[in-house]
């Protein structure tokens, strides 16, 4: 009886802890890392960025301590800010250009108010 | 005791094997995600923005709140759900960005036709002033003509007079008639040029034009050279390429390409390197497909700035190469 129990513990056990996870995980979220790092993601998603970095320094901390379960949620964690931060990174671009537009547009309509006057409304 | 044993390892049991699989309750962090996407779906200036992304997000939500398995993993799809909102709000905003983008652009083309068509008008009105102003000086000249001949029967001297006043309104006639044709060739020529804007308008977009009285006069701003050098710096070749496909729309006009310097350095080295640069463009224009006998270059120096020496922008804006399309 007492064998057959603890058997039974041991394997409820295991059930939760997942095997080594392949180590390219984090390559790939270095990858999208320095993708976010070469879109301006530094300065137009600085927070993201801090939350890729993080997570991915604990992924490679879980990784060494072997609590295995954790190591791919992190890596992924980290790999999703990273899109994020390029993502906030091109919009941060196109609404730069679109503010650089629309002053220009306001100064060639001064010019030109200036130039024909009313006439030009 | 060893009933009690057996006991205490089987409530151990229980409590490990419902570790896993924590039964879902009112779970905060879950509301605020969905919050989240909900404000992200009702925001109406953002209404059919990023369909896409929308999408994955809201399906990542969904896997998050049918998930079952242990709390950690939850929480992992659960954050994975919110960041993709994140993405999709981003990519959203983005596109109503360059949707705004693509409206300015064209909002600019619409300012620079409608300039062009108040140029045109305003060369039509000065032919009707030119036009009354013939009218007029007509009707003087027949008044002076009946006034002469009036004089004529009264008084021999005045008649004199009359006669004279007569040559003077035909004069004036003429010279009205002369300005009323030109007039009447710069309506035509304005005419010929709102017909061609509206193709020229792309070019219009990335070129500095300037009209002058010599003809059409392309700025190339700063960036064709590096400093102090007379060859074109990698890719200049390819900001040229807007001009060629400009000039092409002229084919029977004449270039001039000049080269301008700011007023820093000596004069005379200013002019021969604006007068080298000047070649340079020329060269190009003419390997890209603009004929040769069209075309000819000279280097200006430092005398002709289109803007102040003392600041740097203005200084930037002197160093160009103007290409003029004369008007023969």
């Amino acid at each position: 009886m007492k064998p057959i129990l603890i058997f039974c513990i041991c394997l409820a056990l295991t059930a939760c802890v997942a095997s080594k996870p392949d180590p390219k995980v984090l390559d790939a979220t270095e990858n999208a890392i320095q993708m976010a790092e070469a879109a301006g993601g530094d300065e137009f998603a600085p927070v993201e960025m801090r939350f890729a970095r993080e997570k991915l320094a604990s992924a490679k901390l879980a990784m060494e301590k072997q609590k295995y379960e954790v190591v791919v949620y992190l890596a992924e964690e980290a790999e999703i800010n990273a899109e994020l931060a390029i993502e906030k990174s091109r919009t941060a671009k196109s609404r730069r250009q679109a503010n650089e537009l629309r002053r220009s547009n306001d100064e060639l309509y001064k010019r030109l108010v200036d130039t024909f006057g009313d006439e030009f409304k | 005791m060893n009933h009690l044993l057996t006991k205490t390892l089987l409530v151990l049991l229980v409590v490990l094997l419902s570790a896993c699989t924590a039964a879902p309750k009112k779970d905060l962090a879950l509301e605020r995600v969905r919050d989240e996407l909900r404000t992200l779906q009702s925001n109406p200036e953002l209404a059919g923005y990023a369909t896409l992304a929308l999408g994955e997000a809201e399906r990542a939500l969904r896997t998050a709140e049918q998930a079952t398995g242990d709390k950690l993993y939850r929480s992992y799809l659960l954050y994975m759900a919110d960041r993709r909102i994140q993405i999709a709000r981003a990519m959203a905003e983005r596109e109503q960005h360059e949707q705004s983008i693509d409206e300015l652009k064209s909002l600019k083309s619409e300012m620079l036709i409608k300039a062009s068509q108040l140029e045109a008008e305003h060369a039509r009105l000065e032919a009707e002033r030119a036009r009354l102003l013939v009218a007029t000086t007509a009707e003087e000249a027949q008044r002076a003509r009946e006034e002469r001949e009036d004089a004529l029967e009264k008084e021999a001297e005045s008649a004199r007079a009359a006669q004279l006043s007569a040559e003077e309104a035909e004069q004036a006639r003429r010279l009205a008639e002369s300005r009323a044709s030109e007039a009447e060739f710069a309506r035509r020529e304005a005419d010929l040029a709102s017909q061609q804007i509206t193709s020229l308008t792309r070019q219009l977009e990335n070129l500095q034009l300037r009209q002058t009285e010599s003809g059409v006069v392309v700025t190339l701003g700063d960036v064709l050279f590096a400093s102090g050098e007379a060859q074109l710096v990698e890719g200049g070749r390819s900001s040229l390429e807007e001009v060629v496909d400009l000039l092409q729309t002229e084919p029977d006009k004449k270039i001039r390409v000049e080269g301008h310097t700011d007023s820093s350095g000596e004069s005379s080295t200013n002019l021969l390197l604006s007068e080298q640069r000047a070649n340079a463009v020329r060269e190009a224009l003419i390997s890209m497909g603009v004929s040769a006998d069209r075309i000819s270059a000279s280097g200006m120096g430092q005398d002709f700035p289109i803007a102040s020496n003392e600041d740097e922008a203005g200084r930037a804006r002197n160093r160009r190469v103007d290409v003029i399309l004369l008007d023969n």
